[in-house]
């Protein structure tokens, strides 16, 4: 392996659901920077069934806007061979199939709610789930039945404390043991065995002989402490061995690399663990989304701790139609600023997974597209947060959001929407930030590949992560509070760098936007209304702060927390249309 | 630049995939000449099994069970039959839920296995073994006209093809359905109603293409008893161009269908009309993108028009939507409109 020093050029490849990215990071004079970016169709799927097809297209087209040589005999030049190939070569994956899971345990409350806690932490989905509580008659012959008919990857099996139940797990562990008996070898799932440490060998022993069994602590050592880490490493260890290492293709690449292969997921959790470091602000949280076309990423970072959920399977283009079955079509419906009917919002969500590699060229797809962007943003939002451990200074307000600063935003669910303005909206509306905000847009979707050169080379991920990088889309101010529509409740003087002043005001129910330039700062004096929080301690309290500048510049999200959408139809549209144009989209 | 790929070509090589859904016997060999209806594999389908616990139904301790049994593992016994009995009289009985075999017993419990159902694949197009894959099922290769749809309801099928439809932008409608298209292969338009799959079913088709289908009707696609292969996309789309003038030219032909889909395509239906031929056109998808390169639209408003490239500006074109894409200026027929990259696909 090359030393850490002699790394000039490094070629990361991101390759995604629908999309491989590929990057070219390279020293220029004292600095690092990306010097080429790429993307083209992703090839794990059939026809091609080989991810290296893709990822050789990119190459020769970042060889074409180079006019350097990578490729030689089909084959990516490294180490570097004077001005062809490159240093090193880095891969990281997320377009696989996720991890299919069943989890067993006594009390969906307790235990599998901290089982469930465990598997979001990388790409799963949780096909079933087998449990004790609430049944009255033998459910064995059930449960066996669930284990063979749904034969998932790996079932993970909690329940009890420590040193606490045993006959209710063991029965679980009986089950599963018939249900896996009944599978052929290659199809039996791994037994992650994460619940009460006294029946370690006994678990062992039963399942052992079936199947591969791998043990970790208990994730509800008591019934008030849960313990998560073990468990979710594990999960991530076996995405990695079971779904990317077995990627067709995947092998030619491991042969042009000397670096182990990433999740996109833990590569993303790097950049937005260095942003929380860098922002050292510990009065704040860091948020980053990466909304994709099979999986949404939510990463938070509190206290310098990494929270990392995976809502897998659903994304922007795969999974709104399970969603919809889930949730209704209404929710989708409520966000759309024309009327759109069933059967046309059903076909566009048919249609969208059928050929999840498209984009909008009607506005009234475009309008479909954000509202899915909103749902999935909130729905995400929703199974990351209760793993949050935010103090109290940071989460003033219960069911709001904590303070967030900054907020990243990447995937290709938002970053290919036409309009900063419209990415801004879905995700003011996804996430309903509260407080000071500077939201950060991954333009070039460059955030993942950070991450992985982190692993390899921190000096050059660091300095790469410039404004130009992670483009500002501005400082956005979200009071916390309700008022009446039109009524002033934010009093602003924005001095700018220049010495000119500006005198504005907030008015309830508006979103308002002024002008201040990437690149650009401003000191801010803020007087909210006695009613309403900014993020400044406690309701009605002001001060000065520094802005910075954006693609959009200062916006002000005057429409209160928790946002409230009028129940009229027509109202509610016309309201939607209203806040389109006011970001611009 | 690099685009993704369908195949609606009247004379190529075809190759079909036979998969058993489990581990099972594959019974012809490579080389070998099948036909249709022959069978090619078969396995046998999962068991379905059920747990009896005797210990709780008798109301004893697992140890306890043992004396109580009137049944031996090994035995075959039918719906009733008492698996176990406790006291002098049989005051409480554990009777056997349905027909199957005992296969185990332990913890006070008995494992009932019901009689095994066989797997039949046959080889759905004539033609010579290409490849055996052992225990899973063979490839058969043939020449012919074959196209890709792009959503099926999982069935296959096998019959003469019929146009119920003159033109592609017609709807299918239930009196377009007669007896004449018992076991056909049957060409619809631009979806089809509730009343039309209904006439369908009645006149037992043995399968039906269509461009689009209503997304409310799709739920009622996965009870019908025939293969129904979706062209284009969800919601009542037309046919496309290309794939009409095909399936018109093959009009009368047997013609296989199969309709087996699954998310991301690992799975795609299709339809394939073997010829008396020994050689086709090769499908070049590496082939670089050209004027006069044949291709699909794959989103609204265009979705599902065939078409081919009239030309590949140099820079990106602004959309309705305010994005700012490369795309190509793609001739429909006569009608040329911009079609950003990503909304397109190339047809070989």
């Amino acid at each position: 392996m090359q030393t850490e020093q002699a790394l000039e050029s490094i070629l990361i490849a991101d390759c995604g659901t629908v999309a491989t990215k590929m990057l070219l990071l390279e020293r220029v004079e004292t600095r690092y920077r990306f010097i080429a970016q790429v993307e083209v169709l992703t090839t794990i799927n059939p026809p091609w069934e080989d991810v290296s097809v893709g990822v050789t297209h990119a190459i020769e087209e970042v060889e074409q806007i180079t006019s350097r040589t990578l490729l030689s005999g089909g084959r990516l030049i490294t180490p570097r061979d004077g001005l062809s190939g490159v240093d090193a070569f880095v891969v990281i994956l997320s377009g696989v199939e996720p991890l299919h899971l069943v989890l067993a345990g006594l009390v969906k409350e307790m235990s599998l709610e901290s089982a469930r806690r465990a598997a979001t932490g990388t790409y799963t989905v949780v096909d079933g789930v087998i449990s004790r509580e609430g049944s009255l008659h033998s459910p064995e012959g059930a449960w066996a039945r669930a284990i063979r008919d749904l034969a998932p990857d790996a079932v993970l099996l909690v329940g009890g404390v420590d040193g606490g139940a045993s006959r209710p797990v063991m029965e679980l562990a009986d089950a599963i043991a018939l249900g896996t008996s009944l599978l052929g070898s290659e199809e039996r799932p791994l037994l992650l065995y994460a619940g009460n440490a006294k029946l370690r060998s006994r678990i062992t022993k039963l399942l052992g002989g079936l199947t591969e069994v791998e043990v970790v602590d208990n994730v509800r050592p008591s019934v008030d402490k849960e313990y998560l880490a073990p468990a979710r490493d594990l999960i991530e260890q076996i995405f990695l061995e079971k779904r990317l290492q077995k990627v067709p293709g995947v092998e030619t690449l491991s042969g042009w690399s000397n670096f182990p292969l990433l999740s996109t997921a833990a590569a993303f959790g790097r950049v937005v663990e260095y942003l929380w470091h860098r922002e050292d602000n510990t009065n704040r949280g860091v948020l980053g989304i990466d909304l994709g076309a099979a999986n949404t990423t939510v990463m938070a970072c509190f206290d310098g701790r990494l929270y990392p959920t995976v809502h897998g399977g659903c994304g922007i283009a795969y999974g709104p139609l399970a969603w919809v079955k889930k949730y209704g079509l209404a929710r989708l419906q409520r966000w759309l600023p024309e009327e759109i009917s069933a059967e046309q919002l059903l076909s566009f969500l048919y249609n969208r997974e059928l050929h999840p590699a498209t984009v909008p060229q009607e506005l009234s797809e475009l309008w479909i597209e954000l509202a899915v962007v909103r749902e999935m943003l909130r729905t995400a939002l929703r199974i990351a947060r209760p793993v949050w451990n935010v103090g109290a200074d940071i989460s003033l307000y219960g069911d709001m959001m904590p303070y967030l600063d900054p907020i990243l935003i990447s995937g290709g669910g938002i970053v290919h929407l036409p309009r900063p303005g419209q990415a801004l909206l879905a995700v003011l509306d996804g996430l309903e930030p509260v407080g000071i905000t500077t939201m950060l847009l991954d333009v070039h979707r460059v955030a993942p590949a950070l991450g992985a050169v982190a692993g390899i080379k921190p000096l050059a991920a660091a300095s790469a992560l410039s404004p130009d990088t992670l483009v500002s889309l501005g400082t956005v101010i979200s009071p916390i509070g309700h008022a009446s529509d039109g009524d002033t409740i934010l009093s602003m003087k924005i001095q700018y760098d220049d010495g000119s002043e500006l005198d504005v005001e907030a008015h309830y129910g508006e979103l308002e936007v002024w002008p201040l330039l990437p690149g650009q700062q401003a000191t801010v004096e803020l007087q909210p209304h006695r009613r309403f929080d900014v993020g400044l301690g406690r309701r009605g309290k002001g001060g000065t702060i520094q802005v910075q500048g954006g693609l959009l510049g200062l916006v002000v999200d005057a429409r209160g927390r928790p946002l409230r959408l009028p129940a009229d139809g027509e109202k509610r549209r016309k309201l939607l249309r209203r806040w389109i144009w006011d970001v611009g989209g | 630049m690099f685009l993704p790929y369908s195949v609606v070509n009247p004379l190529t090589l075809i190759e079909i995939e036979r998969r058993l859904p489990r581990a099972g016997e594959v019974l012809v060999a490579e080389g070998e000449l099948v036909e249709s209806f022959q069978l090619v594999a078969k396995a046998t389908e999962q068991p379905r099994f059920g747990i009896v616990n005797v210990a709780r139904e008798l109301h004893l301790p697992p140890k306890k069970v043992k004396p109580a049994l009137k049944v031996k593992v090994g035995e075959q016994v039918t719906a009733g039959t008492i698996l176990a009995a406790r006291g002098m009289l049989g005051e409480r009985v554990s009777r056997a839920p349905f027909d199957g075999t005992i296969t185990g017993y332990g913890h006070g419990r008995l494992l009932l296995e019901a009689p095994p159902v066989e797997v039949q694949l046959t080889a759905l197009a004539p033609g010579r073994v290409a490849r055996v894959w052992p225990e899973e099922g063979i490839t058969v290769q043939t020449y012919g006209a074959f196209m890709q749809g792009v959503w099926g309801n999982n069935q296959e099928g096998y019959g003469v093809l019929q146009l119920a439809v003159r033109t592609p932008h017609q709807p299918l409608r239930a009196r377009r359905l007669d007896a004449s298209m018992q076991g056909a292969i049957v060409v619809g338009g631009a979806g089809l109603d509730a009343e039309a799959l209904a006439q369908a079913t009645e006149m037992q088709i043995s399968g039906l293409i269509v461009g689009g289908i209503s997304p409310q009707l799709l739920p009622k696609l996965a009870v019908v008893n025939f293969p129904i292969l979706i062209t284009e996309g969800i919601g009542e789309t037309p046919i496309s161009s290309a794939v009409f003038t095909l399936l018109r030219d093959l009009a009368g032909r047997e013609t296989v269908l199969s309709a087996h889909w699954s998310a991301r395509w690992t799975a795609r239906p299709y339809v394939a009309v073997p010829m008396p031929a020994e050689s086709g056109r090769v499908v070049e998808p590496e082939s670089p993108l050209m004027i006069g390169s044949q291709v699909r639209a794959l989103r609204a408003p265009l979705l599902g028009k065939t078409g081919v490239i009239a030309k590949l500006p140099a820079n990106k074109i602004e959309l309705e939507t305010g994005a700012r894409l490369a795309g190509a200026y793609v001739d429909f027929d006569g009608e040329v409109d911009f079609v950003p990259f990503p909304n397109l696909e190339r047809i070989f």
